[in-house]
């Protein structure tokens, strides 16, 4: 195998970085609205000259108003669900562990529900209920999931499928609370709706995705050695237990976030940190950043999707990437068994 | 190596902060140029609205038919798929459904004014459609009254306020001989079905439970919900004098009556082996000016003595003759016993 080197990771993420470039175009360029790439590129150019009045109207609203501000959302929530899914698959030692089949979204979503209930009017209560209901969540399935000391990867898998069930059923009872209009806007929510972009500036949740990512990148090398066992990783001179708690707050914070704005989006920690070990390799310090741009493309791709295939209706995003996520987690479930 | 790297990394997240910085304060900028009357909407949200409303779309049924019959439907150049009555409606171009219509769908029919409704949109809809600087209007129906208000408004906003105000009062005028009618009469306790597997029915604070009570009947099931899920066997155990279904339901061209008589569940209820059974248009489930003959029809079924008396039924059919176009019709289809 190559040696890892910076100039390889670069390469490759230019590579990824390359392909979501494309991603991008092509979904500004896919919509109800017919805009054709000239005009598209022309809007940009004006927008980015401050010659704004030279755009017309209706071009600025859907490329700035609609549908950048969608793919911008996308990239964001794909980077954090694949890196979380990332996390804690390295976190928990079991290639199943996902967000979204840990319960972990679930418990973003009640806390994001319950704050939200609490305090409707504090910009970021959500995203704190969301991290909090996620950190819980993980923490909970996370001693459910042992058996004798040890993390059990079937105990752990089923420790997560319960909390998940038990967790849509609290949120159910608690949609009975709310008024037909609230009702509407959760069940959206829930199934993973992009369209809505968040209360306050995007700009910060970037930032703080960024840092947060970052912080689990600064842990892949001993990520690395734990995954050859956390004995040896110990002699090696890692401190198991700070990583573990970094790797154990920054992926909640991830999935927390992705969940606040964009809805429960399932398998996309599973599927992207899968297929980039299978193309690049299985050492963190490249898995990291190589799924964050995965995710990134692949919830870029999902979105053009569901708003494109049954047009003019749309499907939550949520529903293309269970579509093909699900299979995955078949497959590596008896790849596993065998 | 690695400090190039991190240094070009944080280089390209500035530039797309600062890309995002801008998307929102376009945003801001196009709200502020369109300018117009300045109103408040019935959810407290203020919107710009220009002096000759020209190109309207609207994202509910109810609204729809409220255009029609303020006769703006030239000026009608989008609704929803389940935009129905009146007919004609079906032909203007659609823009998906009310709880998820396509935003981009809505910007290419050019509106330069929107409305929508907190009973059947989302508010989510109406946020983004305000963030790209379009007018949208959101309605608020909770009672029969508050909903003839809103139409008053509508009218008054798309420059039909005199046909408007006309309707709204003459509207009003059927209302109010209506409860003078059956102001002495007890209520009757129905069961309104939304929807019936699952069984949904209404809660108090939707403009139905208020239209029945026009019509001079009260729903048996208290709930703070809107629409809330019951069981059968409370249905069961609070016995109401009358179900009550929309003709939305009728599958067949069958009896809905002898229909439910076979259905395990229901067939037991008292109501139901009497054959009290009311099936009347959909116009009761929309907030528009069809409502106020579903209530008629509803009354006319529910307190049949109340328009039996000498003179009354001419009295109504005046009335009737008097209606506006694009109204739907009433009852479709009664029960034999209730007649």
């Amino acid at each position: 195998m190559r040696p890892l080197t910076p100039r390889r990771i670069m390469a490759i993420c230019g590579l990824l970085f390359a392909v979501l470039f494309v991603v991008v175009v092509i979904a500004l360029r896919t919509g109800a609205y017919p805009i054709s790439l000239r005009d598209i590129v022309t809007t940009l150019f004006r927008e980015a000259l401050g010659r704004r009045d030279d755009i017309p109207l209706e071009f600025w609203q859907v490329v700035f108003g609609l549908r950048l501000p969608r793919i911008a959302l996308g990239i964001m929530v794909g980077a954090a669900l694949a890196t979380s899914g990332a996390g804690f698959q390295a976190l928990l030692r079991n290639p199943l562990a996902e967000p979204y089949v840990l319960g972990v979204s679930s418990g973003a979503a009640l806390g994001a529900m319950l704050s939200l209930m609490v305090a409707p009017h504090i910009v970021g209560v959500i995203q704190l209920g969301a991290f909090v209901g996620a950190a819980a969540t993980t923490a909970a399935v996370y001693f459910l999931g042992r058996r004798g000391g040890q993390l059990d990867s079937a105990t752990l898998l089923l420790a997560g499928i319960i909390s998940a069930s038990f967790l849509s059923a609290a949120i159910m009872f608690l949609g009975t609370t709310m008024s037909g209009r609230d009702q509407r806007g959760m069940a959206f929510w829930l199934m993973g709706d992009l369209a809505t972009p968040p209360s306050f500036h995007p700009g910060w949740l970037f930032v703080v995705l960024l840092v947060t990512i970052g912080s689990i990148y600064t842990t892949s090398s001993d990520l690395n050695l734990i995954l050859t066992g956390e004995q040896e990783a110990r002699h090696l001179g890692v401190n198991v237990n700070r990583v573990k708690l970094v790797v154990y707050l920054a992926a909640s914070l991830l999935t927390g976030l992705a969940v606040s704005v964009g809805g429960a989006i399932g398998y996309v920690g599973l599927l992207v940190p899968h297929a980039m070990r299978m193309m690049f390799g299985t050492d963190y310090r490249l898995l990291i950043p190589t799924s964050a741009i995965g995710g990134a493309i692949i919830i870029v791709v999902a979105d053009t999707l569901a708003r494109t295939v049954v047009a003019p209706t749309e499907l939550p995003v949520g529903a293309m990437t269970a579509l093909a996520g699900a299979p995955v987690f078949i497959y590596l479930m008896r790849r596993r068994v065998r | 190596m690695r400090g190039t790297w991190r240094r070009r990394i944080s280089a390209a997240a500035g530039l797309v902060a600062l890309l995002l910085c801008g998307a929102e304060l376009r945003g801001q900028n196009a709200v502020a140029n369109s300018a117009g009357k300045i109103v408040t909407d019935e959810t407290g949200r203020r919107v710009a609205v220009p002096a000759d409303v020209k190109r309207i779309v609207t994202l509910a049924p109810d609204l729809t038919e409220t255009i029609y019959a303020l006769g703006l439907e030239e000026r009608l150049v989008g609704n929803t798929e389940v935009c129905d009555t009146p007919p004609a409606a079906k032909t203007k171009p659609h823009v998906g459904t009310p709880i998820s219509p396509n935003l981009e769908a809505i910007v290419a029919l050019h509106p330069d004014f929107v409305l929508a409704t907190t009973s059947i949109n989302r508010e989510e809809t109406v946020d983004t459609l305000r963030r790209l600087g379009i007018a949208v209007y959101t309605s608020d129906p909770h009672t029969v009254r508050n909903m003839l208000d809103s139409i008053a408004r509508i009218a008054v906003l798309t420059g039909a306020g005199e046909r408007g105000a006309e309707m709204v009062a003459q509207l009003r005028g059927r209302l109010e001989a209506l409860h003078a009618r059956l102001t002495d009469l007890p209520l009757v306790h129905v069961l309104f079905v939304v929807w019936e597997d699952p069984l949904i029915t209404v809660g108090q604070n939707t403009f139905v439970a208020d239209a029945l009570r026009w019509a001079g009947a009260e729903s048996i099931i208290v709930s703070k919900q809107n629409w809330p899920r019951v069981g059968l066997e409370e249905v069961m155990r609070l016995q109401p004098e009358y179900i009550v279904l929309t003709s939305a339901h009728m599958k067949a061209e069958g009896n809905e009556s002898t229909e439910l008589q076979k259905r395990p569940g229901w067939r037991e209820l008292r109501a139901v082996e009497l054959g009290h059974v009311a099936v009347i248009s959909e116009g009761v489930d929309r907030p528009a000016p069809g409502l106020i003959d579903a209530i008629e029809e509803l009354a006319r079924v529910l307190h049949p003595n109340a328009f039996n008396e000498n003179g009354e039924q001419e009295k109504l059919k005046l009335e009737n003759g008097a209606r506006m176009p694009g109204a739907t019709v009433g009852v479709k289809e009664l029960c034999p016993c209730a007649l």
